[in-house]
């Protein structure tokens, strides 16, 4: 578990802002760097220790959202928290339903109500991380067993589907709840719509 | 007595009267009876009188009390004709005679009536106030003139045979004559003698040199008149319509009235004398012109002076209206540009508080000081963004040209400061967007602030920045040029250049448009394009 991430980033055009944020995250117990450009937060990211993003949503030539999707894409357990100075209700609504964020907060910030969102992210990501790796030890066979479950097939059902036999399934089945330390289906459908 | 006619009658046919109303019957059955005896003198040949001042009294208690006094003004009518013998208490044409007494009332409350209903529903029509008046002071004789022949076969009268036609013609013709003489002679003034009762106020007399104006106009009407009856050509009132179309249109509703009154009382005398009645009837036909023409001219003068005050008045609300739109836009422009600063500031200050806590009290309580302040400030911009935030800032219609003058505007003291000027060719009229009218001229502004920000550190300095509106069938396109920024300056941040670029581009999408950027070799050229709404829409 030492290899989960647990580190903050802070995104924002204005180098003083975000690094005036990173120190706040610090005085509270986070990890936190500042950046100014979204390149060298995505290499960050790419290094791996990044748990919680913290973005500016418009930054002269950047595009918070846009920092979002690669976010997304380089390492989904990342959890994300939008800022901005330009507040819509459009903005707020894509930033959690479209991009995942956790939370959306106006500047000047609250500095409690971010320490807090920070605090769910790296909780999240944390989260996110243990069922993205319990569901990575599943074999292929094993993960369609899973997907088929999950969504309220049965044992006969999945074993028609599969072409295989419904002793087989259990078998998948036994070995899944054994990966992903859950115990019975209600978890495990509790873990496929936690999962990233 | 202007303000007299405009107050309306109130109340409809279906009020009862009030005991006020009771003894004001009874001063209007006295009234009524004098004016009708006076009537008399211009009285002829098949017809009862050529000036009827009592209807100008019955069509002023209709006018200021409304139509509900109208079935007691029938009743004050019928009791004063049968108290003077004109109308019979009983016998064979008792029941017309009573019906024609009733008549002139109730045709006058209808049309006062039906006139009131109709200015209700259609306010901005010409049946609005002043005009009203002069239509029901028309309309009002010519359909109880009407009415005569309907209301004879109705309550037939046995004893007597029927007219002629052309004896009918010449006496409902006089009728009107009368009865249109009668209510814009005295109408007004006695409307305006109870509007100086209900509210006295003093005298304001008219400046000499219009009373010398109009006095001579009419004297000039009246010396034409004169000379060409001496001439052998008869009482001609073109003369008089002109001298009277003149004083109304100059003088309103005020002047019309006193010109008919000087009108009347120089041509009156006239018909009073022997004429026979063609000449007589010519005669008061031509009073008639006189008097209808002299008003409706004063009424269209007071009514375009009415619509002039208020044209002004509305003028002046959207300026303020203006004003107060440019001065939110500013407010959130100003909201915008301290929040990213201030954000920073109130961290720190919280954390340069929570670090002094243990040191020196003078400067632990100027760290919390700071703190307070910061976090108080923090709250105003969160509050004062809400309030000129775009909630209340719905989509409309709006001209591109309001845009860019208002946006103009907010940056015309950075310009000053920078010494930059914007280059701007004319804006198309028909450019109709559908905007946030806050949040469109937020983008531009911030592209102009951008502009200006470039031209002030381009090499070699430029202090022009173009902009233009130019627009096709679908799409309007506002490009804002400048100078390119020289190379050293390009990588110093220290201005916070960018932010406001990242806002317009968020905007201008919002608004179903797009923000691109089109270089050439010596500008920089930012492109806003957005969908227009079609001319008939908008």
């Amino acid at each position: 578990m030492t290899d989960i991430p647990t580190d903050v980033a802070v995104l924002d055009d204005d180098a003083d802002f975000a690094a005036s944020v990173a120190r706040m995250l610090g005085r509270r117990g986070f990890r936190a760097q500042g950046h100014v450009l979204p390149a060298t937060l995505l290499a960050a990211l790419s290094a791996g220790n990044i748990a919680c993003v913290v973005t500016d949503i418009q930054m002269g030539d950047a595009d918070g959202f846009a920092v979002a999707r690669h976010v997304r894409r380089l390492a989904p357990a990342t959890a994300l928290v939008f800022m901005t100075a330009w507040p819509t209700t459009s903005h707020a609504v894509d930033a959690v339903r479209r991009h995942g964020g956790l939370d959306y907060l106006e500047k000047p910030v609250d500095e409690g109500r971010l320490a807090e969102a920070v605090r769910a992210g790296i909780d999240w990501s944390r989260e996110a991380h243990r069922i993205a790796a319990a569901t990575a030890s599943l074999t292929p066979r094993e993960r369609e067993v899973f997907d088929l479950l999950v969504r309220g097939h049965s044992n006969k059902e999945v074993a028609a589907r599969l072409a295989i036999s419904a002793r087989t399934v259990e078998d998948h089945r036994a070995a899944i709840m054994t990966k992903t330390r859950t115990n019975g289906l209600a978890e495990l459908i509790a873990l496929s719509r936690d999962g990233v | 007595m202007s303000s007299g006619i405009q107050r309306r009658g109130r109340g409809g046919l279906g009020r009862t009267l009030r005991g006020a109303d009771v003894s004001l019957l009874v001063a209007y059955a006295a009234a009524f009876a004098a004016l009708h005896h006076v009537a008399r003198l211009w009285g002829g040949s098949g017809y009862f009188s050529l000036w009827y001042p009592a209807a100008g009294l019955r069509f002023a208690v209709l006018w200021r009390r409304g139509v509900r006094m109208t079935p007691g003004l029938m009743m004050a009518e019928v009791l004063t004709d049968m108290a003077t013998g004109l109308v019979p208490w009983h016998g064979p044409e008792a029941l017309h005679d009573i019906a024609g007494a009733c008549r002139s009332s109730l045709v006058s409350g209808a049309v006062l009536g039906a006139l009131q209903a109709l200015g209700a529903r259609h306010p901005e029509s010409a049946l609005s106030s002043p005009m009203r008046f002069g239509l029901a002071a028309i309309l009002a004789p010519t359909l109880n003139a009407l009415m005569v022949v309907p209301f004879d076969w109705l309550f037939p009268r046995p004893l007597v045979p029927s007219q002629s036609v052309p004896a009918l013609m010449i006496s409902l013709s006089s009728f009107v004559t009368g009865d249109v003489l009668g209510i814009l002679m005295v109408a007004p003034a006695l409307l305006w003698l109870t509007d100086l009762a209900d509210a006295p106020r003093p005298m304001r007399l008219p400046p000499a040199r219009d009373v010398a104006e109009a006095a001579g106009v009419l004297a000039l009407g009246a010396a034409v008149t004169s000379g060409l009856a001496h001439a052998g050509l008869g009482v001609q009132a073109a003369p008089h319509l002109l001298a009277g179309a003149w004083v109304g249109l100059r003088f309103g509703r005020v002047g019309a009235w006193f010109a008919i009154l000087v009108q009347a009382l120089m041509l009156l005398p006239w018909s009073a004398m022997s004429l026979d009645y063609p000449h007589r009837l010519e005669l008061h036909l031509g009073i008639a012109s006189v008097v209808v023409v002299t008003w409706i001219a004063g009424t269209f003068t007071d009514a375009q002076t009415a619509a002039r005050a208020d044209l002004d008045r509305r003028n002046r609300m959207l300026f303020q209206a203006e004003r107060l739109k440019t001065l939110r836009a500013m407010s959130v422009a100003v909201i915008h540009e301290i929040s990213q600063p201030l954000a920073t500031l109130a961290i720190e200050a919280s954390h340069l508080n929570a670090s002094c806590a243990g040191l020196d009290p003078d400067l632990a309580e100027s760290a919390k000081l700071v703190d307070r302040k910061a976090r108080h400030l923090s709250e105003m911009v969160r509050r004062l963004r809400r309030f000129g935030g775009r909630d209340v800032d719905k989509p409309s219609p709006l001209p591109l040209e309001t845009v860019v003058r208002t946006a103009r505007q907010i940056v015309g003291p950075e310009l000053l400061r920078s010494g930059s000027r914007i280059e701007m060719a004319p804006i198309p009229a028909d450019c109709i967007v559908q905007a946030q009218e806050i949040e469109l001229t937020q983008a531009l502004v911030n592209l102009l602030r951008n502009a200006i920000t470039a031209s002030t550190r381009a090499d070699p300095p430029a202090t022009a920045i173009g902009l233009t509106v130019q627009s096709d069938a679908l799409s309007a396109a506002i490009e804002v040029s400048n100078a390119p920024i020289s190379h050293a300056a390009a990588h110093d941040v220290s201005n916070g250049m960018g932010i406001g670029l990242a806002i317009a581009r968020t905007i201008i999408e919002a608004h179903g448009g797009a923000l691109t950027r089109h270089d050439g070799p010596d500008r920089v050229r930012f492109v806003v394009e957005l969908p227009l709404v079609p001319m008939a829409i908008a």
